[in-house]
């Protein structure tokens, strides 16, 4: 048996290795093994006999069901007075914040629209020119759905494909990409 | 004194405080040294209630000391003497033990979060909803209406007597009735609302669970959100389905972050290395501002969540997915705009 430090036992028994002895294991023999005494009890040919024929499962699918079938939710968390109350003033703290940055940018698109009508109006009426200024700003023609050239629709619908980039903290490494296209 | 209060809707009409407001009643407390035995109860209201019970004694109010009792104690109550303990079946709002309130981390419901803003959400707040507002604006001069609705129910031409007297009659050609074109406002800009990610499982593939797994694994991985199972609602036998036992689909709902996160991943990830693609069908959508589009098994793959380690999956499981994304616009016209300036392409003639 192979001698341990007092360390390694203590170790050993904290994480519940078991520790066994360190044997060494016979050598297989190398002589064929003896021919099975018994006959077999069919008298049909090997090739007949049925094999394992349970349908394998394939491992990755084994894994899959192993993980899916996780226990589910862990228990709740449980604070203390003083933690739950701390937990509390951020919740409300970050719930005020997100209410008035939310309001805030309701009352930006408001002043946006109120200019807008503003300009419109101003547009229609305030020009002597009978409103054609106004009709000319007012039209919506390309906006909705492809616009047609030549028999084929061309654009994705009046709003230009290049427009459509989430937006990003910094310019891009190498530049403007010229050949990008979707 | 916790039962000092006697609704007013309980008292007669000539006991219900006049001239005072009816939120100022509801609120209104009566303690119980104002309540006579005298008010007449309606006959609903048992008249022996714990209001009339008398106030104890004043030497058991004296000698009642919680802090000398609390000190006198040799050990520790148990917890289940003073600690909190969620109801195990919630009873109804009327139930005086009542479950914590989802935002408390105690609840089980508490969802914690957010945590990051999307740049797709951060583009949308900042950038795409202005653009919409003034894409989508439309001119009615002061003092003027957005024009005469059309009839949306339709009525009976009065030929017959018998038309006397009976409802509307539904739309043409449909059972739903579309939703109404109203004139897009700063108050409702079309907005994402949520993504439904599913995948119908082949009914060749429905004996084997196994399908059903690697499928409910996937959306899982790629959308962020737990995958649940939908049934079959109804038994019918020649494709051996079985009412509520047979899973049909899987499928996962986003909301929120993790909403915004798919679509700019399905975006500016897996759409553009689609080969030959063309783009989301223009026809597609429901009428009321809900598209959805299908990506193949192949474009499955493509997800970075999935590609990251495609051996995980057996290649012929990979399943094909539809999307459907729900927008707060009412039309399927706006709808696509929306979808088209967060980078979504679409080809083909536009059902408007």
């Amino acid at each position: 048996m192979m001698k341990l430090s007092p360390a390694l036992l203590s170790l050993a028994s904290v994480f519940k290795i078991p520790l066994r002895p360190y044997t060494i294991l016979p050598a297989p023999s190398l002589l064929p093994k003896p021919f099975p005494s018994k006959t077999p009890f069919s008298t049909s040919s090997v090739s007949l006999a049925r094999k394992d024929q349970r349908n394998k499962v394939d491992k990755r699918i084994t894994l899959i069901r192993y993980h899916l079938n996780h226990p589910a939710t862990p228990r709740p968390l449980r604070f203390s007075r003083l933690r739950a109350l701390r937990h509390w003033t951020i919740h409300r703290a970050a719930q005020l914040h997100l209410h008035t940055q939310r309001r805030l940018e309701q009352l930006e698109l408001e002043r946006q629209y109120n200019a807008m009508r503003a300009a419109c109006e101003e547009l229609r009426v305030g020009l002597d020119d009978g409103g054609r200024l106004y009709r000319q700003t007012t039209t919506r023609k390309g906006l909705f759905g492809g616009l047609k050239m030549e028999g084929e629709i061309v654009g994705n619908g009046g709003v230009p494909i290049e427009y459509a980039k989430a937006q990003v903290d910094g310019p891009p490494r190498g530049g403007w990409d010229h050949g990008w296209m979707r | 004194m916790a039962a000092s209060k006697v609704p007013s809707r309980l008292l007669p009409f000539s006991q219900k405080q006049k001239f005072v407001c009816l939120r100022c009643q509801w609120t209104t407390r009566r303690s119980a040294s104002t309540y006579t035995i005298e008010t007449d109860l309606s006959e609903d209201v048992v008249p022996d209630s714990s209001l009339l019970t008398p106030q104890p004694d004043q030497d058991i109010v004296t000698a009642w000391d919680p802090v000398q009792r609390s000190r006198n104690r040799k050990r520790q109550l148990p917890p289940s003497r003073y600690k909190f303990r969620p109801p195990r079946y919630y009873r109804g709002p009327l139930h005086p033990h009542q479950p914590p309130s989802p935002s408390s981390p105690n609840s089980r419901l508490f969802v914690p979060g957010p945590f990051s803003l999307p740049r797709l959400q951060q583009t949308y707040t900042s950038t795409l909803a202005p653009d919409l507002l003034s894409l989508l604006y439309t001119h009615h001069p002061p003092g003027t209406l957005p024009g005469p609705t059309g009839q949306r129910l339709r009525g009976w031409d009065n030929t017959s007597p018998y038309h006397k007297n009976r409802p509307l009659r539904g739309p043409r050609g449909r059972a739903v009735l579309p939703l109404m074109k109203r004139p897009i406002t700063f108050r409702n800009i079309p907005r994402l609302e949520k993504i439904v990610v599913h995948h119908v499982i082949r009914s060749s593939d429905n004996r084997d669970s196994s399908y059903l797994h690697v499928a409910g694994m996937i959306l899982q991985a790629v959308t962020n959100v737990r995958a649940t199972v939908c049934k079959a609602r109804h038994s019918i036998a020649n494709f051996k389905m079985t009412k509520d036992v047979t899973a049909m689909a899987v499928k996962a709902e986003l909301k929120g972050e993790d909403m915004y996160c798919f679509l700019s991943k399905v975006v500016d990830v897996v759409m553009p290395r689609i080969k030959e693609y063309k783009g989301v069908s223009g026809g597609s959508g429901d009428g009321s501002g809900n598209l959805a589009f299908g990506l193949q098994p192949s474009a499955v793959g493509m997800f970075p969540e999935v590609e990251v380690n495609y051996d995980m999956y057996p290649p012929k499981m990979i399943p094909s997915v539809d999307v459907m994304v729900c927008t707060t616009a009412t039309n399927d016209r706006d709808a696509r705009v929306l979808l088209s300036s967060m980078g979504i392409p679409f080809h083909g003639k536009h059902a408007n």
